[in-house]
């Protein structure tokens, strides 16, 4: 029987991530203001997103790095840049 | 809390669908069309209060109560069920107090969000 070694892997680069999730707000509808969507922007202040979006995109990124984010971490994500920093600090992410 | 109220009532719907995109869409769309329609309430008005106890009573019911199945091949009315994890199992417990006096209390837990 063949034994499969996986890699240590550990937690995802914060390049990727942040390409990943840019990607996801790419994909997004409600995100209107494309030429806003930078690492830095902030769903609200930059990408007009209200706070129901705001708990979709959250959702979506739960998804996309197949992890579920309690709601304490969850409420405190308002930015890319949060995210991803978020994102970063889980090892489960992948 | 509304916030969590919708987040807890899409992770509901993503476990109850899962797998299923047309339902999944049109639960989500539900969700969002039942938060919509309470924007306007006060936050602390009984009626939002009773909107987000609903919400959260409705995700219970996806994640617990409520499982896909799906039939199986060339078996006439035979289904194959997805009973995962979360959904909840009765162990029965309770027809072991049929026929006593003692009345056991109804559950009532409140929904927390």
């Amino acid at each position: 029987m063949g034994v499969r070694f996986y890699s240590a892997g550990g937690a995802l680069g914060k390049d990727e991530v942040e390409g990943r999730i840019m990607d996801l707000l790419k994909g997004f509808d409600k995100v209107t203001n494309q030429e806003k969507l930078t690492p830095a922007a902030h769903f609200a202040n930059d990408l007009g997103l209200d706070s129901l979006d705001t708990v979709e995109v959250v959702m979506a990124i739960e998804e996309e790095f197949s992890i579920e984010i309690p709601d304490k971490e969850a409420d405190k994500l308002h930015s890319v840049q949060q995210a991803v920093e978020y994102i970063t600090s889980q090892p489960d992410a992948h | 809390m509304a916030l969590a109220a919708y987040r807890h009532l899409l992770r509901a719907a993503r476990i109850a669908f899962e797998g299923d995109a047309y339902r999944l869409t049109a639960a989500r769309k539900a969700a969002r069309d039942g938060f919509e329609s309470s924007r306007a309430l006060k936050p602390d008005s009984e009626e939002a209060v009773n909107n987000i106890v609903h919400a959260e009573a409705v995700s219970k019911f996806l994640m617990e109560n409520l499982v896909q199945g799906k039939a199986m091949d060339g078996e006439a009315e035979r289904y194959k069920l997805r009973i995962h994890e979360r959904t909840e199992r009765g162990d029965n417990e309770s027809i072991k107090l049929a026929g006593k006096k003692k009345s056991h209390p109804t559950n009532t837990k409140a929904f927390r969000s």
